[in-house]
């Protein structure tokens, strides 16, 4: 029940705020509720056999029988550390928007839980339409965080994020229909599990695109890119992490994003292996193009909240091309580069938040000289800065590399690309520090009527955590990467033939008890 | 012709008769105390437990494919269901009446009866099987309604919307009449039974009869909103009452999508590829007509009134579905599931417009909605999640009605139909959020009618939490309806 227990807590949570009277004690509260939650989702360790490749700590019930619907939950060395990416975040978002979100306090911390709920069971979900139901609900809370808590022009960009978001999945709705009959077809009883999805042998047809499986391939893809976003669709991310309030920023970027990254991994790749093998050149393509764009456009905003959005676009890049290079250094950078991206761009938001609510501007050319006036804040954002920068020793450098290596070997051509995208990152992230941090001292700065105060105990309890994530995973990435490597060497190698088996907790799987005999 | 009429038609119509019985309470209470009103709220709870035992009869009396009254009427899992979702949406409305500025007050006893009597006209509507019966039905409903819609207390737009109802609402069923004259003309005889038993051979052999079918649909789409057909709708929803749009809008398309049922899933589609394809387009224009045109909508009843055009062309893709299919259950189950869930969060919404409108000629447009959250945040929810579910968003009802509607669809090859709903319900999100935004995102200080509106309010509240939980067991449910057909 362990699973079940860490996707609908939040929602159990969300319900006591909603009704808590005291209006002060709920930022408190809604704290001790997530870090309950990111302890509990701990002691998935304590029963996650990491040499497994199977899907582990399953709960399966029937749902909606008639369509062969079930409450499906599994979870296996893809999914685990999003999970946890999740539940680490949420606390320190609600550390970090403490006196941030002045204004209902009580629903913005409903929407936050509810959000929660929905982005772990689209982690977890294990039958397609109970992962349809997670997936589409995330976009309501978020919809909310935008719409009530964002910026001037809040309304435009939330709106376009439902939309883009919406529009791109429905489309996998009617795939995921007739996937369900495909099964009928083939097992004599509908369902819509993922393990019965991955059985399927859907005919392809190369160099058509009108061939069933490249269809079903690109009716999921279109879905998941939209929300990675991949580079020709990424419009409404700028606009939404700008005119979302800082948490808002930060979960749009270090989980809901990984959403569709996650998508691919979960379900495009090993569903569609064919389809996905023959359009790889496509996906890696989009993501080396994201990659260069994101970084050239990046380096000419004026906004640093703006800068560090197209920075995500440029590092989602990174994700795809690692996944789509289909061997185990890319699979492994590219679900690295998820957890990296999650922490450092989260961290980078949270920073970004914090001096916004001291000048309230976030313009490039007000700022200069910040490293005299707040030098702990200096020191932290440097740290974070390397991290996105993928300096060695941070975890950004892991992941990064392990991408390019894996790129190199599948397709070098697109590695020789990709390789300048790490030194436009170095450019337009040093740039914007130095134009921040060193130099005259800009008009916010030397404002002698606001003088800027430093870091307070609480800010620095939000920053260490993720400093110290930054070191631990760019100095020990096999702490990190053991507990994945059977999922994504299993991904890598059987493909074309994927199949999850379930591990029941406490079981030896037999292919394991054979080796240890 | 055995014309006798046994117990058995009695005790089948016997909900029909409790209707009729009831309808009479209230107005004859009002002439015996010389023309005074009595309390509406005795008027109304007449009238509710009239529904109530009409119910309880319908359920236990019908089913199982009874037939009365020399094979004009049949009681199976179709008339059952649709019955019960037409009187509940019914009762619904009246509570709203009772409560709204241009409904309430001196003529309430007489609008009850009239209400009273489309149910009953609905329920014949559900039950019949023969296509004079329809006829009756659907012209004892619709008369009540003209009545109801030009009674109201609101001065112009009322009366406008009545007259146009009524014109075009005659137009419609007379051609309906003159297909149905067609049929008889070509197969002897009404009984759709019967003739629908050859019905694919016949739409191939026989122009006549296709001459009169195609009329009998054209006439029903007039009924359903079908676009092009579709004209009168935003303009009666607007004009009339809040409450009767919501009886409209749920009530009588319900049982209107029956009666379509009724005909059009008996395999008539199977033999004629030219109907078939012109329904599908129909299905298609439909819900793009009603999605892009509410989008510019700044009347929150003309909005909805267009996202009801748009629900329909949904509706119609199942229909279509049920029409082709060798086992007519699974789709025509999508349909009464889908109007289940269209009506619970048709008049959900409708019960929140009804209680902004502070006077009779009280106009409510979206931008009034603004700081709604803030002043009544139980009341935004409400609406929050009947927009939600209205555009289809998980877990809600109104996304299981989707999925089950397309379910279908794909499952008899008709993938780009079901394509099509998924596209315009996208198009269909941008006008659901927009209250939303303006409800929660912009300040101001929207607040509901001085007078009290507490049945109203219990009303939306049980209507939004049945959507959210009748979301998770929409399984059973389903099951259950299916089961119930054929």
């Amino acid at each position: 029940m362990i699973l079940s227990s860490i996707v609908f807590l939040p929602l159990l949570f969300a319900l006591i705020i909603a009704v808590w009277p005291k209006a002060s004690t709920i930022r408190h509260l809604a704290l001790g509720f997530s870090v309950i939650e990111f302890l509990l989702s701990l002691s998935i360790f304590k029963q996650f056999d990491p040499s497994s490749s199977g899907l582990q700590m399953v709960e399966k019930f029937m749902w909606i029988e008639r369509f062969g619907i079930q409450y499906f939950m599994g979870i296996d060395g893809i999914s685990l550390w999003l999970v946890l990416l999740t539940t680490f975040l949420t606390p320190i978002i609600i550390l970090g928007s403490w006196t941030a979100i002045t204004e209902r306090v009580k629903g913005f911390h409903v929407a936050l839980f509810i959000l929660q709920t929905a982005m772990l069971g689209t982690f977890l979900a294990m039958d397609a339409i109970f992962f349809y139901v997670f997936w589409e609900l995330s976009l309501v809370p978020m919809y909310f965080m935008v719409g009530i808590w964002g910026g001037a022009r809040r309304l435009y960009a939330t709106v376009k994020f439902f939309i883009y978001t919406m529009a791109g999945s429905v489309l996998m709705l009617v795939a995921i229909i007739y996937m369900m009959y495909l099964t009928q077809e083939a097992t004599g009883h509908m369902s819509a599990s993922l393990l019965d999805f991955y059985k399927l042998k859907i005919p392809f047809v190369g160099g058509t695109f009108f061939s069933l499986q490249t269809l079903l391939f690109f009716a999921f893809a279109l879905a998941f890119a939209v929300k990675v976003p991949v580079f020709p669709l990424h419009t409404w991310l700028p606009d939404a992490h700008v005119e979302a309030p800082t948490p808002g920023s930060v979960i749009l970027a270090g989980v809901m994003l990984k959403m569709g990254t996650y998508g691919f991994m979960r379900w495009v790749i090993p569903l569609f292996p064919e389809a996905a093998e023959y359009w790889a050149w496509l996906f890696m393509l989009i993501g080396v193009v994201g990659i260069i764009y994101g970084a050239l456009v990046a380096m000419v905003q004026p906004d640093v909240k703006k800068l560090v959005a197209y920075s995500s676009v440029s590092h989602m890049g990174y994700i795809l091309l690692g996944l789509f290079a289909f061997n185990a250094y890319g699979m492994a950078g590219g679900l690295y580069q998820m957890l990296n991206h999650g922490i450092s761009t989260g961290a980078l938001f949270i920073l970004i938040g914090m001096i916004y609510e001291r000048t309230h501007s976030r313009e490039i050319s007000k700022y200069g000289g910040l490293a005299g006036v707040l030098p702990i804040f200096t020191i932290f954002f440097f740290i974070i800065t390397l991290s996105s920068i993928a300096v060695p020793l941070t975890n950004g450098f892991v992941g990064e590399f392990f991408i390019l290596l894996g790129t190199y070997k599948a397709q070098p051509v697109f590695a020789y690309f990709a390789v300048s995208g790490v030194v436009l990152g170095a450019v337009y992230m040093l740039w914007m520090f130095k134009r921040v941090f060193f130099g005259e001292k800009g008009e916010l700065v030397k404002d002698e009527h606001h003088p800027l105060h430093d870091l307070s105990a609480r800010e620095i309890a939000v920053l260490v955590p993720m400093v110290i994530m930054v070191f631990w995973m760019g100095l020990f990435p096999n702490h990190f990467l053991n507990y994945s490597k059977a999922s994504i060497d299993y991904l890598v190698n059987n493909r074309s033939n994927y199949n999850l088996t379930i591990v029941n907790p406490g079981e030896t799987p037999v292919q394991h008890a054979q080796g240890g005999n | 012709m055995n014309s006798t009429i046994g117990l058995s038609d009695i005790l089948l119509i016997s909900p029909m008769i409790a209707l009729f019985l009831a309808s009479l309470i209230p107005i004859t209470a009002k002439v015996l105390r010389g023309n005074r009103e009595q309390h509406p709220v005795v008027t109304l709870s007449q009238a509710l437990i009239g529904i109530v035992i009409a119910i309880g009869l319908l359920i236990v009396f019908g089913g199982a494919g009874k037939t009365a009254f020399n094979n004009g009427l049949i009681f199976d899992g179709v008339t059952q269901w649709m019955g019960v979702i037409a009187l509940a949406a019914a009762g619904a409305a009246m509570i709203m009446m009772y409560e709204n500025p241009s409904t309430t007050g001196k003529q309430f006893s007489e609008l009850i009866f009239l209400a009273m009597s489309s149910a009953i006209g609905m329920l014949i509507l559900v039950s019949a099987v023969d296509l004079l019966m329809v006829f009756i039905g659907l012209e004892t409903m619709s008369l009540a309604l003209y009545l109801m819609i030009a009674m109201s207390h609101e001065e112009k737009l009322s009366k406008e919307a009545a007259l146009k109802y009524f014109v075009l609402g005659s137009f419609a069923s007379a051609v309906f009449l003159y297909g149905v004259a067609f049929i008889f003309g070509s197969t002897g005889g009404t009984n759709i039974l019967a003739f629908m038993e050859n019905a694919a051979e016949l739409v191939q052999s026989s122009r006549l009869f296709l001459f009169g079918i195609t009329f009998v649909i054209l006439g029903f789409c007039f009924k359903v909103s079908i676009a092009p057909f579709h004209a009168w709708t935003p303009d009666v929803y607007q004009g009339a009452p809040t409450p009767h749009t919501a009886f409209m809008a749920t009530a009588v398309k319900t049982v209107s999508f029956a009666a379509f049922l009724r005909v059009i899933a008996t395999k008539s589609l199977i033999g004629s590829d030219h109907l078939f394809d012109i329904l599908q387009w129909l299905a298609v224009i439909t819900m793009i007509v009603g999605n892009t045109a509410a989008i510019i909508q700044n009347n929150l009843k003309r909005m909805i009134a267009y996202s009801s055009v748009a629900h329909s062309g949904y509706l119609l893709i199942g229909i279509i579905t049920a029409g082709v299919s060798d086992n007519g259950a699974f789709g025509a189950s999508g349909v009464i599931f889908y109007l289940l869930s269209y009506s619970l969060m048709t008049l959900g919404a409708f019960a929140v417009a009804s209680m902004l409108e502070r006077s009779e000629n009280h106009i409510v447009n979206i931008e009034d909605l603004a700081g709604f959250a803030r002043q009544r945040p139980m009341l935004a929810l409400c609406l929050t999640v009947f927009l939600l579910s209205l555009a289809g968003i998980p877990p809600t009802m109104g996304f299981f009605g989707k999925f089950y509607l397309f379910n279908a669809a794909i499952g008899e090859g008709l993938l780009w139909l079901a394509i099509w709903g998924m596209i315009s319900s996208v198009i269909g999100v941008y006008y659901y959020l927009r209250p939303i935004v303006v409800m929660y995102m912009k300040e101001g200080n929207a607040e509901v009618a001085g007078h009290s509106l507490n049945a109203t309010t219990v009303t939306a509240v049980v209507m939004a939490l049945a959507i959210v939980v009748m979301g998770f067991v929409s399984g059973p449910i389903f099951s259950a309806v299916e089961k119930s057909l054929f």
